[in-house]
This record gives structure tokens, C-alpha cells and sequence, in this order.
């Protein structure tokens, strides 16, 4: 019988540690992400959630193993192509990480300015407007970043980390920081931008509700370890003590009995 | 840091900073910005203290000279040490005290709420965006405000020398001609320029090496004012041995 075969891997991670000072942060992490889907990595706080994601955009570069996108060792590739696989991948920030002496327009419209200079002003503007519109912003470019919520600075965020067409995005901590609505409202916008743009998503999050809706596959990082990697509907079901005890400890008991009860694949 | 760590991490932060501009030219539009935000934002307190090092150079200069009956002295002494050595340190001192820490809290508070990471993964070099103006900004200005700071201290210690001394202009005027030279105007804005250099590298280096939280952003601060002031007189010292010496 043919065995379904698995998407290819975008994102592969192999015994990847890293320590700083005396504290080892991620320990021997092996990880493949599969292309078009969108793969949560959860854990409590300080289990190298942000480390980790970080070694995949080149921010960091592991002690020992390797990190390689598109088949690209991050770790080894000069600046030239780094930044060249960078470009091909976007990144939603904890706090939006927006420039606070541009408008949300020149935040947007900043990776234009400087790779697509063969756009004109107006091209690169009407561009802005409608990433804008996507995430829910429609007529916001000459506000101040002052001026924004919490929630519209992710959103702003999202806009500028899909404004050049990236192949991948990471988010990190799309929900930290934000009121149960607005978290909803993130996930959703998520899940939306999935079904628009169909390309890879990597979420790190300790929202198991909202990876729960917006995750294909979930890895949990315990200690710096990756305890469990797999299709969300797996994990859920999962006998590894740790992502039963986080399961746990952020999912309603009754959310997750009917889940169970109800046998399905899907999440609610 | 400890000292010999930090000297080495700033080598480390100059090598990153000269390969990731050594090739790539500046962005014409973002240097005159910061030259004239630093040159317009620093100019008037520039000039106030300037203005009063100048009355008291005079003062001072007339109180020690005039028990020997040298009062027309005054106008070399003030164009010796204001011009040779007062201006060229003021005008650093202010730039250093305005957009230097500037600079360092403006770098520092990115680098927490990661908007270096993110200037890093559009693909934009942090170090050709954020330090290249600012450092090429300081080096257009800094030289002229040290010129602006010499006629300060000039105009306002002949004033007081006028006025409220009572000394002839034209004696103080022809005094203040012979304790300096036209190599003096080049040697100070070399002053100028090098500070400038200094003023900019360090502070976007305690910027860019800032710890977490508001606490990190103080600290670079900090750093960076106490940092650059001492490096500033220390330089002086040398340059001036090396002009005069």
C-alpha cells in the first residue's frame, strides 16, 4: 500500500544545542517542518521557544548542529546569503518590533524601500494599503505607531512581515500580551493569511488554545528538549506526561474530554 | 563589561561595522537629516556655553595678569586656550551630551523591543541603516560647530573684556590675533572630526551592546556619555601634543 507522502521539509534542524554562559538553552534538537503548514513549537516560558526560532532566521547560530532553510546551512552561509534567504522568509515579532519614528505606512512599506527598487512610490503604496486591508487595517498608512494597540501593532507586524511575498513566516508569541478577544482575532487573521498566501508558517507560542486552532503539527520544548513533535490532533492525544501536564494545566479539561469523546482529527 | 572585554567587543563591533559599510554608500538623504538634526539640536546650548567659557577665560585671564601689568595678555590668553583647547572639547562635550546619548538610548531601546532583530531579518544591514548617518552626520557638523564655538568664546570674552573690563577692543583684538595662527582653525576642526568619530562609534556601541529592560537602556547611556567624556579629554591631550607639542 502507498504510504501519503509527507510535504517537504523547509525547516530542518539537526542536534542542534545552545548554551549561553553556563545554561543550555536548546539541547539536541532534531526537527523537520514540513512546506505548507503551519507548525506550532509550544512550552512554558524560558524553554527556548524565541532561541529557537531565532536560529532558524539566522539571528543565532548554534554551538553544535546544524540549521538549514531551503536546504541553506544558515549557520555556515555569509552575510550575502543570509540575507538573501531572509528575504524569502518574514517574521511577526512579540511586540510588532515597528520602527516608532516611521508611520505604520513607511513600517509597512519599509522592505519595499529598500529590496523592490523598481517599484514606484505609488506601486509600493498601493501595496502597502493592501496588506493593510488584509490584516484588518484598511486606511491607517499615515498614523503613528504611537497611536496603535496592542493588537493593531501585531497586525501592522503581519503586514510588513508579508509585504514581500514571503515563502515562510515565523511568529513569535502572536498572543502574548494580548485580552482573550484580541488573541482570538489574531489567531483567526492567522488562519485567514494561511488560506490567502498557503505557504509556511511557523508559530512559537505557550497559547495552546490558539496553536490548537491555527497548527497542522505541534512541537513542545520542555527544558530545551523537544519532547514531542507530530499532527496537532496526535499531540493532543499525546501519553508524554509533559504535553499531557501542559495540556493540562492551559486547556479546559472539558475542552479537551470532548475533543477526545468526539474522536475527530479536527480541533474545535 | 570589564574594561579589557569591552575594548575587545568594540574592535569586534568596528570590524562588523567597517565590513558591513565598506561597500555599500550611504544613503545621501539620511546623512543630511542627522547632520542637521544633530548640528540644529545642539547648536543653541553649543553656543550658551561656549559664550560663558569665553567671559570667564576673560576674567580669569585679566585677574591673573593684571597684578603684572599684563592685562593686554588677556586677548592671547583667550584665543590660546579657547581656541586651542576650550572649543574644540565644549563642542564635543555638547554634541556627546546631546546626540550622543541620544544616539545610545535611540539604539539601545531598538535593540530591547528588537527592532534591530527586525531590521536583521528584513535583510537591512543595522549597522549601514542606524550607525553609518549618524556617524557621517557628526562628521559634517561637528568641525563647523567647533568653529561656531571658537567665535563664541571669542566675541563674548571681548565683550566682557570691553565693557566690563574696560581694555581697549583693538588691543584685545590684535592679541587675540598673535596667540593664534590659520593652522589653528585646521587643527581644531581635525579635533572636531576625530571626536565626532569617537563621539558616534561609542555611542552606537553601547546602543548596540545594551542589556534587557529600561535598566539596559540607562546603563548604555550611561556608559556612552561617561565613556566618550573621557576618551574626549584623553584624545585632546594627544592631539594637542601632537599639533603644539
Amino acid at each position: 500500500m502507498d504510504r501519503p507522502t509527507a510535504p517537504p521539509a523547509v525547516i530542518e534542524l539537526e542536534g542542534v544545542s545552545k548554551s549561553f554562559d553556563d545554561t543550555r538553552v536548546l539541547d539536541d534538537i532534531s526537527l523537520a517542518i514540513p512546506a505548507g503548514q503551519t507548525t506550532a513549537i509550544i512550552g512554558a516560558s524560558g524553554t527556548g521557544k524565541s532561541v529557537l526560532i531565532k536560529h532558524v532566521i539566522g539571528l543565532l547560530r548554534p554551538d553544535v548542529g546544524c540549521v538549514r532553510v531551503f536546504g541553506q546551512d544558515v549557520a555556515t552561509a555569509s552575510k550575502a546569503q543570509l540575507y538573501a534567504l531572509r528575504r524569502r522568509m518574514g517574521m511577526l515579532f512579540q511586540d510588532g518590533a515597528l520602527f516608532d519614528s516611521l508611520t505604520v505606512g513607511q513600517n509597512v512599506g519599509f522592505p519595499l524601500e529598500h529590496h523592490r527598487k523598481d517599484l514606484d512610490e505609488a506601486q509600493r503604496g498601493h501595496l502597502v494599503e493592501e496588506k493593510l486591508e488584509w490584516v484588518g487595517l484598511p486606511g491607517i498608512a499615515d498614523r503613528s505607531i504611537a497611536s496603535l494597540s496592542g493588537g493593531q501593532r501585531k497586525r501592522v507586524g503581519l503586514a510588513r512581515a508579508i509585504i514581500m511575498e514571503p515563502e515562510i513566516i515565523l511568529f513569535d508569541e502572536p498572543n502574548s500580551g494580548l485580552d482573550p478577544l484580541t488573541s482570538d482575532a489574531i489567531d483567526e487573521l492567522i488562519i485567514d493569511m494561511k488560506r490567502r498566501l498557503g505557504i509556511t508558517f511557523v508559530v512559537i507560542s505557550h497559547d495552546i488554545v490558539g496553536t490548537v486552532k491555527v497548527a497542522d503539527h505541534i512541537g513542545m520544548l520542555y527544558e530545551g528538549r523537544l519532547v514531542e513533535f507530530g499532527p496537532t490532533h496526535q499531540i493532543l492525544r499525546s501519553s508524554n506526561p509533559v504535553v499531557m501536564n501542559f495540556l493540562r494545566r492551559n486547556l479546559d479539561t472539558s475542552w479537551l474530554a470532548a475533543l477526545n469523546a468526539a474522536g475527530t482529527e479536527g480541533v474545535p | 563589561m570589564s574594561f579589557v572585554a569591552g575594548i575587545g567587543r568594540f574592535c569586534i563591533f568596528l570590524a562588523a561595522f567597517f565590513r558591513a559599510t565598506i561597500r555599500r554608500p550611504p544613503h545621501p538623504g539620511m546623512v543630511l537629516a542627522e547632520a542637521y538634526r544633530i548640528g540644529v539640536k545642539s547648536l543653541p546650548v553649543l553656543v550658551i556655553i561656549a559664550a560663558f567659557v569665553g567671559t570667564n577665560l576673560a576674567l580669569q585671564g585679566y585677574n591673573a595678569f593684571a597684578p603684572l601689568g599684563g592685562q593686554r595678555l588677556v586677548g592671547m590668553f583667550v584665543s590660546t586656550a579657547g581656541i586651542r583647547e576650550m572649543a574644540p572639547v565644549i563642542a564635543a562635550a555638547m554634541i556627546a551630551a546631546k546626540a550622543g546619548t541620544e544616539m545610545a538610548s535611540h539604539i539601545a531601546v531598538m535593540r530591547i523591543r528588537e527592532q534591530i532583530d527586525a531590521l536583521e531579518v528584513m535583510a537591512v544591514d543595522p549597522m549601514w541603516y542606524l550607525i553609518l548617518p549618524r556617524l557621517l552626520g557628526i562628521v559634517l557638523v561637528l568641525p563647523a560647530l567647533t568653529i561656531i564655538a571658537i567665535f563664541t568664546t571669542l566675541c563674548s570674552a571681548y565683550l566682557v573684556t570691553v565693557w566690563q573690563l574696560g581694555l581697549n577692543g583693538a588691543v584685545f583684538l590684535e592679541f587675540a590675533r598673535q596667540g593664534i595662527q590659520g593652522v589653528d582653525f585646521i587643527y581644531c576642526m581635525t579635533k572636531g572630526l576625530v571626536f565626532g568619530i569617537i563621539i558616534a562609534l561609542v555611542s552606537c556601541f553601547f546602543g548596540f551592546e545594551a542589556g534587557r529592560g529600561p535598566e539596559g537602556v540607562g546603563r548604555a547611556t550611561n556608559g556612552a556619555v561617561v565613556t566618550v567624556s573621557v576618551a574626549v579629554v584623553f584624545l585632546n591631550y594627544f592631539l594637542s601634543e601632537l599639533f603644539y607639542g
